[in-house]
């Protein structure tokens, strides 16, 4: 319990400032994607790409949908994701908190606010692999090409009909996963420096 | 220590960055080039002077005509005008075309189809469908000239299974592609389609002798919409097959509604039986045409079902496999003609269809190829190999015509490839030498002309074990099919032979040349040969109509002369050997010069005249002629 409501040494705390830096251009800026997928055919051998960030899902969504609208597909929209509208809030936050974790000094805060984002973050991705199998297998059924049911790849490489997609996250997730990593680096850091001092303490 | 951590931890982010930045831009690959450009390109060169080893004949989809490319060097030799008017050579000007093209500007040009004699091209004729006029016209590959157009075709709408020959050109058919009331322009409401419309099976008998065309027989067909042909040869001599889809019967949101049925049909037609039932007088005349009703009349349709909006039906040279791409499909159903006649024959059918006798499908089918996504049409090498166009893939795929039925290569396109063409590929002897993809959708391949592309077609060798790009090259709207004969099939003339031409307004002597008056229309025989017209000063009054008859008589290769007149839309070319007759109204008093618009010999400028057209009222001699002297040295120009 002491633990929990202990402080982190100078070094330690220089990491949870990085983590806080490290979330700034995410939540402040939707600028940096945190998905992409790029689908190549035979008539698309320059792809064609899904940019998602946080707020919103650009790229070349108009031809996507019109090829995806012959196997029944629905079509992707923006206005269909209620996470664009809590997804940077939630970023904010969990930067909020990590500055407030430096700020105040106190492990709990940063103990609350790393489970907080590893709790969101899993949901998250839950959340996009069930929207990747919504995407593939509710298609209409009188649509005029039909495909057997599939569900596109989360990360990796997969055949689809005459396409090869490609689904990757973007710098902006890749800046998220650092900036968690950052917890386990912090704790890690502290039981080194504490096998240095000679056993455990607190 | 601290410094150099931070360093690190810097460094790593901007790798990071870096790795997903360059996945966001990185490409797909794409194999399909020609590998060795240089062994490629001796493939297509051709010495100038040489002669290319094929005609390949273009259809110019909705610019109305068709295109002439050599092959294997690509190159565009010419552009034969069909449903379009074309003023560089004055076609659909002059009063002769004027008159075939019967006021249509426009025509939609889809399926070239080359005479045969005995399954193979005997390089006499071209056909050509327009879709959507239901018109079928005919070039002569004597002078690659439209001789012909026959159409309407009563009761079809817009003729795309069209005009696809039967082995000896007996027969060039055209089906409905949209079906409608019959007879074409009564009136129902849309709704009631399956009750009131109709799609028509029209047999267009083609006179062996002039290639004369008129209508033999109708078929009275479900209203689906009925799509390609192609005829039975060998064993299958004697049928027509057509393909359809929308057997669902929809008639609006055809783009869902009529692609829920597993099984659309593929029509075979005995046209043998059509045409004995008509000559026995089993036919009802419908719109002036005699159609047979297959409810009544039997033994002349089959329906065969085929999965998923089934598109091209291609006869293998032997005539015994009927190849039939499904479009939503990645399979060809084969059937086996041998298998289909056995089941009509036993009469195993499974109930019918608005009076047509359906055929089991497992009865008929002798293998499903699984080719690729998006089939459409069906090539073959004479070697046991056919070829199959994926508009999806943007393949063709090589397949082995019998067992095992697979897949043996496969080669990329640029892009969407739709119909394909390979050389003689449609006979009972294709040469195997080269296939011809024609891409509906294509990419800038050349250098880029603004937002309408030119569309690709690439030029792939078939004579190696593996296909081979060898060239692509750029066409002009639209070409849909094609067709390919072997060069020395076609033996076209210098010019026409002027003891040949029996034109009633020719004149082959200056003495014939004249103007004559008959109250308000004025008949001008002209004679044009090097450098001048005769006459080259006329008087007419204005309100005339002037008809102006001018033969070429030179008689030498590519002295062709042209026929302009200012201030008019008026220009024709005249070939040697030719006599074209132009209309022109004398709208003005004034005087407008006319000349030779097609250059002709170094005083080629010098061929002129005018018209003086005098005010209303003038009197003017009834009959006009060239000076005796003028007369004479025109004479001595034509002994020359």
């Amino acid at each position: 319990m002491s633990y929990l409501t202990g402080t982190f040494a100078g070094n330690q705390r220089r990491w949870i400032w990085l983590a806080a830096l490290v979330l700034l251009p995410v939540f402040f800026l939707p600028v940096l994607p945190i998905w992409i997928m790029k689908l190549w055919a035979p008539q698309y051998r320059e792809g064609l790409q899904l940019t998602i960030f946080a707020n919103d899902i650009r790229g070349d969504l108009q031809s996507i949908n019109t090829l995806n609208h012959y196997v029944g597909m629905k079509a992707i929209s923006a206005a269909d994701f209620a996470e664009f509208r809590y997804l940077p809030q939630a970023l904010t936050l969990f930067g909020l908190m990590a500055l407030v974790a430096a700020l105040v000094n106190r492990r709990w805060v940063a103990l609350l606010g790393w489970l907080a984002f590893t709790g969101f973050s899993a949901y998250m991705f839950f959340d996009f692999a069930r929207w990747l199998y919504h995407y593939g297998h509710d298609l209409n059924p009188h649509a005029p090409i039909k495909l057997p049911i599939f569900t596109p790849p989360l990360i990796g490489i997969r055949h689809m009909a005459n396409f090869r997609v490609l689904s990757v996250p973007g710098p902006g997730t890749l800046l998220l996963g650092l900036a968690w990593l950052l917890g386990p680096v912090v704790v890690l850091l502290e039981r080194r420096a504490a096998r240095r001092a000679g056993g455990p303490r607190g | 220590m601290l410094k150099t951590r931070w360093t690190w931890f810097a460094a790593a982010g901007a790798l990071t960055l870096w790795a997903a930045l360059s996945w966001m831009g990185c490409s797909g690959g794409a194999k399909g080039g020609a590998g060795n450009f240089a062994s490629a390109a001796q493939k297509v060169y051709v010495k100038p002077g040489e002669h290319d080893a094929y005609y390949a004949f273009f259809s110019g989809g909705h610019s109305g005509q068709v295109f002439v490319y050599g092959m294997p060097s690509c190159r565009h030799i010419t552009t034969i005008p069909v449903f379009t008017p074309e003023p560089a050579k004055g076609y659909g000007v002059d009063e002769e075309s004027r008159e075939m093209l019967k006021g249509y500007t426009w025509g939609d040009a889809h399926h070239p189809g080359l005479s045969e004699t005995d399954g193979d091209y005997d390089g006499r004729w071209l056909f050509i469908n327009d879709m959507p006029n239901a018109r079928i016209a005919r070039i002569d590959l004597r002078d690659f000239v439209t001789h012909e157009i026959f159409g309407p075709i009563p009761n079809v709408s817009a003729a795309h299974a069209c005009p696809f020959p039967t082995p000896n050109t007996e027969y060039v058919f055209a089906a409905s592609r949209f079906s409608a009331p019959v007879p074409v322009g009564s009136y129902s409401r849309v709704e009631d389609y399956g009750k009131n419309f109709k799609g028509i099976i029209a047999g267009v008998k083609v006179d062996p002798k002039s290639g004369h065309m008129s209508l033999g027989f109708e078929i009275l067909m479900p209203p689906f919409d009925w799509d390609l042909a192609d005829a039975g040869k060998g064993p299958s001599h004697g049928w027509e097959f057509f393909t359809c889809y929308n057997s669902e019967g929809a008639f609006d949101s055809l783009e869902t509604k009529a692609s829920q049925n597993e099984m659309d049909y593929v029509a075979a037609v005995d046209w043998r039986a059509a045409q004995k039932a008509v000559d026995e007088g089993k036919a009802r005349q419908i719109g002036g045409a005699p159609v047979l009703d297959p409810a009544t009349v039997k033994g002349i349709v089959y329906l065969v079902p085929v999965p998923k909006s089934p598109h091209g039906v291609d006869v293998d040279p032997s005539g015994e496999y009927i190849c039939c791409a499904g479009k939503l499909q990645a399979e060809v159903s084969v059937f086996s003609f041998k298998k289909i006649a056995a089941a009509i024959a036993a009469g195993q059918f499974d109930g019918e269809k608005d009076g047509i006798p359906v055929l089991k499908y497992a009865d008929c089918l002798e293998a499903r190829v699984p080719v690729g996504l998006g089939p459409l049409h069906t090539q073959f090498d004479g070697k046991g190999f056919a070829y199959t166009s994926l508009f999806l893939d943007s393949k063709i795929a090589k397949w082995k015509v019998g067992p095992p039925w697979k897949v043996v290569d496969d080669i990329d396109v640029y892009y969407s490839i739709g119909h394909l063409m390979a050389s003689e590929g449609d006979t009972r002897h294709p040469t195997g030498e080269y296939v011809v993809a024609l891409d509906k959708l294509s990419k800038d391949r050349y250098l880029q002309v603004g937002p309408a592309h030119p569309e690709a077609a690439q030029l792939i060798d078939l004579r190696g074990p593996k296909m081979e790009l060898l060239y692509d090259f750029p066409t002009y709207l639209e070409p849909h099919y094609a067709q390919m004969i072997r060069a020395e099939k076609v033996k076209p003339i210098k010019y026409y032979p002027m003891d040949e031409n029996h034109n009633p307004r020719a004149i082959k002597r200056p003495e014939e040349a004249r103007v004559e008056r008959k109250g308000r229309r004025v008949d001008v025989y002209m004679v044009a040969v090097r450098s001048h017209f005769t006459p080259d000063v006329l008087r007419v009054v204005q309100g005339d109509t002037v008809y102006f008859h001018v033969t070429n008589v030179e008689q030498e290769e590519d002295i062709a002369h042209g026929f302009g007149i200012l201030f008019s839309s008026k220009d024709m070319q005249v070939d040697p050997g030719e006599t074209k007759t132009m209309r022109w109204v004398a709208g003005k008093s004034g005087v407008t010069p006319f000349y030779c618009s097609n250059f002709c010999s170094a005083l080629h400028q010098e061929m002129q005249g005018y018209i003086e057209v005098a005010p209303p009222g003038s009197k003017v001699s009834s009959l006009q002629r060239p000076s005796a002297q003028r007369v004479s040295e025109v004479a001595a120009l034509m002994r020359h």
